[in-house]
């Protein structure tokens, strides 16, 4: 970067820092000088210091209380973070291993009995994810034509039900049924739904009135959606 | 609560959460997402936006947490610094609601310090910095108000106070200068 304004007496990096410290840089200048703090660790260490300076100018920035459901928010965004930290610790990855447990186990059984014959079908697994929260992970075991949703993060709505929704490529949603915020919900697909299950096939949730939508179409927000692959 | 056993709360928080440790996330968020979430709506001037945002913030911190390094920064510098740099990525992603008021050279914008909250950071750090700002032009102290707390550029600023560009570059550079000669004392 040129600079004419050498007699400050600090190096050009130590102004960079600053600046970007202060938040004054945009576009290409931020881009690049962000990448710098990842891998040049002086000029990280200078940003940080400058941070530090500023920081305390932060106490006359009034505390306001962000609403509950930001917590909610975050708390929702987490399992799929753990996968890749603390797996073992997640209570949504417990309920889907639980789970997990019992699919392959009955895989096995299945296994069993068609040994010899011919493969079981594959189950399939997808993550029904909204605005940064998974909220369910729903699994189809084309053997039985069943589908298990277990929830993750979803948090009970006081006048609303989840129910779910197959909606296959000619992109018509089907009513699967209704799921919990609190429990494991296995759901009984009829052959022509179940058949309709399959990798790329999208599960998505909304919200209806209690009982579920009478229309046989989604009437409330489509909260969480995702699609089906093979495990 | 006072303000040391605040910080060390946060301090051992953020140390549990690479382990994966859930509780030490809401820890960290109860004793400090009011104060990021008045940073956030300061600089993105509306809720929906800073709470996007404040999200945004916490997951990182729990992506994060590894990173933090309790001998070289302290946990309200790294968590603001977290928070107002996602706020600016924000603002300049969207170019929204930033605030282009204009400001007047000679005129503060005022930010009460009486509600300088003790529980941040040390009172004498706050005054300190406070010190050295006020040592500095008002115009100068204005610019570096007008990016600190409302996440103007350099072009913002520019406009807001009516100077070229290149004249706005200086103000800041000597300000900032200025400023790191004035706490290094």
């Amino acid at each position: 970067m040129s600079d004419t304004l050498d007699h400050s007496g600090l190096p050009e990096d130590e102004l960079l820092a600053a600046e970007l410290a202060l938040g004054v840089l945009e576009g290409a200048e931020r881009t690049t000088a962000e990448q710098r703090v990842m891998r040049d660790r002086g000029f990280a260490r200078l940003v940080e210091e400058w941070e530090q300076r500023l920081a305390p100018w932060a106490a006359e920035v009034r505390e306001v209380p962000p609403p509950p459901q930001v917590w909610d928010r975050i708390a929702g965004a987490l399992p799929a973070q753990t996968a890749r930290t603390g797996l073992w610790r997640s209570l949504g990855f417990w309920r889907g291993t639980s789970f997990a447990a019992g699919a392959l186990a009955a895989a096995c059984l299945a296994g069993l009995l068609y040994l010899g014959t011919f493969a079981p079908p594959q189950s399939l697994i997808a993550t029904i994810e909204g605005s940064g929260n998974r909220h369910f992970v729903a699994t189809v075991d084309p053997a039985r034509g069943t589908v298990a949703v277990v929830p993750a993060a979803f948090s009970a709505d006081a006048t609303r039900v989840p129910e779910l929704w197959l909606i296959p490529p000619d992109g018509r949603p089907r009513a699967v049924g209704l799921l919990r915020a609190d429990q494991t919900v296995v759901l009984a697909m009829p052959p022509e739904l179940a058949a309709l299950a399959k990798n790329n096939a999208v599960l998505a949730v909304s919200l209806e009135p209690p009982g579920g939508s009478t229309t046989g179409l989604p009437t409330g927000p489509v909260i969480a959606t995702g699609k089906l692959t093979s495990l | 609560m006072d303000l040391e056993s605040n910080r060390s709360l946060i301090v051992a928080a953020l140390g549990r959460i690479p382990a994966g440790d859930r509780a030490a996330l809401q820890t960290v968020y109860r004793l400090t997402s009011a104060k990021l979430f008045g940073v956030c709506l300061r600089i993105l001037g509306e809720r929906a936006e800073a709470e996007d945002v404040l999200q945004e913030v916490y997951v990182t911190v729990w992506r994060k947490a590894a990173d933090f390094d309790a001998r070289r920064a302290s946990p309200m510098t790294w968590l603001i610094a977290l928070a107002r740099n996602r706020s600016i990525d924000r603002l300049r992603a969207t170019r929204m609601n930033r605030n282009m008021t204009p400001i007047e050279g000679a005129t503060e914008v005022a930010d009460s310090v009486a509600t300088a909250d003790d529980a941040l950071e040390s009172v004498q750090e706050h005054a300190r910095l406070h010190g050295c700002l006020e040592g500095l032009a008002s115009h100068e102290r204005s610019a570096l108000r007008g990016a600190f707390f409302d996440g103007n550029t350099y072009d913002d600023l520019a406009k807001r106070m009516s100077v070229p560009l290149g004249t706005m570059k200086s103000w800041i550079r000597r300000a900032m200068i200025k400023l790191k000669a004035c706490l290094e004392q």
